[in-house]
């Protein structure tokens, strides 16, 4: 009963304990690779998360689990809100058990004179450069060449909302479609964090909150399911504000 | 055996939660974490865990207290704590409706509702009760008037695997003999339940997207 999309081959639903596989490393002569949501222990790999267990053609396993509460990991691209201002560094709410920092020189063309400058409340795009169960997770808006490459602060006038994980990870997937099909109704700008917050910006206000609505069907329906009704939605909200105007 | 019936997700404010029921008996449990936790109760090298149980109708006593220690005391023993430092899990248990099978109804509603949290766990678990009546008969998840008449009940937590005791809760008098057989016919019993938490988890997982 396993399906195959795009090189990712969905085993079966797993609940924790359930034993996936048996492999000893002295027998197996072939390496597999263990995920999330798997644990390697008396040479047999458990679960140990429930979710769907799959399996892509490099013979990586993991567990694909619907979650809400974002736990941090390294080289995740996030959105933050900053809550102070601590010395040289700046506290950042990712929405984790613990709040992130981001140093003032971790910016596109900062230095020691030219500071960044940002209140409480500023949204801010930037990537885990250090992010482990046992440190406070830290924040970059620069890659390793000093570029910003669209992270750093979100501009004023957008939309941020919470949605879970699986959503975030499923609409940034380039595979899926999903943000095209809003895109032919509305010209947007959206950014996606993987801590489950999405920042959405289009030319009316209405425009933000039917986009948002869009998204937030994809928590309770499938992918297809979710295209035909965001079309209609969408399609019924530019109806009623053409009527406006035309009045 | 009574129904068992859950919804899962039912809070959406909550990481996790689910609505569980046992025949009469009805709760609702609802799983926050692992997140912020007070500088009293953090651990350096696990996560805290704080079950809280609310009954349906009076004040949280002494009795309350008791359960919440039972629900704890299991729950340790399965959530991989040493995963998350420094952040406390919290559980939260309030009873809808009782007809006298409160521990595992609240038991259970708290593995569904971490379940739904996807919160990090060895295995899943199972409460199940049973009651040895004068007949000496063992009845299954009794109903409140069948203990009542019963000469002693006894409640087993169960894990998913091998179905080892991960506690036992026992109220009246029961011989070595009539313990074992009460314990006997509640792992038989927790297959069911285990069943009944993959039929839920496999309804959320196959009504939602496969591509990610």
């Amino acid at each position: 009963m396993s399906q195959e999309v795009a090189g990712v081959e969905v085993l079966k639903v797993v609940l924790p304990g359930d034993e996936v596989l048996q492999y000893n490393p002295d027998r197996n002569k072939e390496r597999i690779f263990i995920g999330p949501g798997l644990r390697w222990e008396d040479n047999v790999i458990r679960a140990t998360r429930p979710g769907l267990l799959k399996k892509t053609l490099k013979r990586l396993y993991y567990v694909d689990s619907h979650q809400k509460r974002y736990i941090p990991q390294k080289r995740e691209f996030v959105i933050g809100t900053v809550l102070k201002k601590k010395g040289d560094n700046y506290i950042i709410d990712i929405g984790a058990s613990e709040q992130a920092t981001i140093s003032y020189l971790s910016f596109e063309n900062a230095s020691k004179k030219t500071k960044k400058e940002m209140k409480v409340g500023d949204l801010i795009f930037g990537q885990l450069l250090v992010a482990n169960k046992d440190m406070e997770p830290e924040l970059v808006c620069i890659d390793t060449y000093d570029r910003a490459v669209g992270m750093g602060p979100l501009p004023e006038g957008g939309l941020l909302f919470n949605v879970s994980l699986h959503v975030a990870r499923l609409i940034v997937n380039p595979k899926n479609s999903f943000l095209l099909t809003i895109s032919k109704m509305f010209k947007y700008t959206i950014v996606v964090g993987f801590n489950g917050r999405i920042w959405v910006k289009a030319k009316k206000q209405g425009e933000m909150v039917a986009i948002m609505n869009c998204i937030l069907m994809l928590e309770v329906m499938t992918l297809e399911e979710a295209n035909e009704n965001a079309l209609r939605v969408l399609s019924s909200f530019s109806q009623h504000n053409s009527k406006e105007a035309t009045c | 055996m009574s129904k068992h019936a859950c919804e899962l997700n039912f809070l959406s404010r909550s990481d996790g939660s689910a609505l569980y029921s046992i025949g009469n008996t009805v709760a609702l449990a609802s799983v926050n974490g692992p997140g912020e936790v007070k500088k009293f109760n953090r651990l350096y090298n696990r996560a805290y865990l704080e079950v809280s149980y609310s009954p349906s109708t009076g004040q949280s006593m002494i009795g309350e207290r008791a359960l919440e220690s039972v629900i704890t005391r299991t729950v340790e023993q399965v959530i991989l704590v040493h995963l998350h430092p420094r952040t406390a899990v919290n559980v939260t248990i309030q009873e809808m409706q009782s007809d006298g099978l409160e521990l595992s109804t609240s038991v259970n509603a708290a593995c569904l509702s971490l379940l739904d949290a996807g919160v990090q766990m060895k295995s899943t678990f199972a409460a199940v009760t049973c009651c040895l009546t004068p007949s000496s008969t063992i009845l299954i998840e009794p109903t409140a008037a069948e203990m009542k008449e019963s000469v002693a009940v006894a409640t087993f937590v169960l894990d998913g695997q091998a179905l080892n005791v991960l506690s036992a809760h026992q109220e009246g008098c029961l011989n070595a003999e009539n313990f074992n057989a009460c314990l006997k016919a509640c792992q038989t019993a927790a297959k069911d339940v285990f069943n009944f938490y993959r039929q839920a988890l496999e309804k959320k997982y196959h009504t939602c997207n496969e591509i990610s």
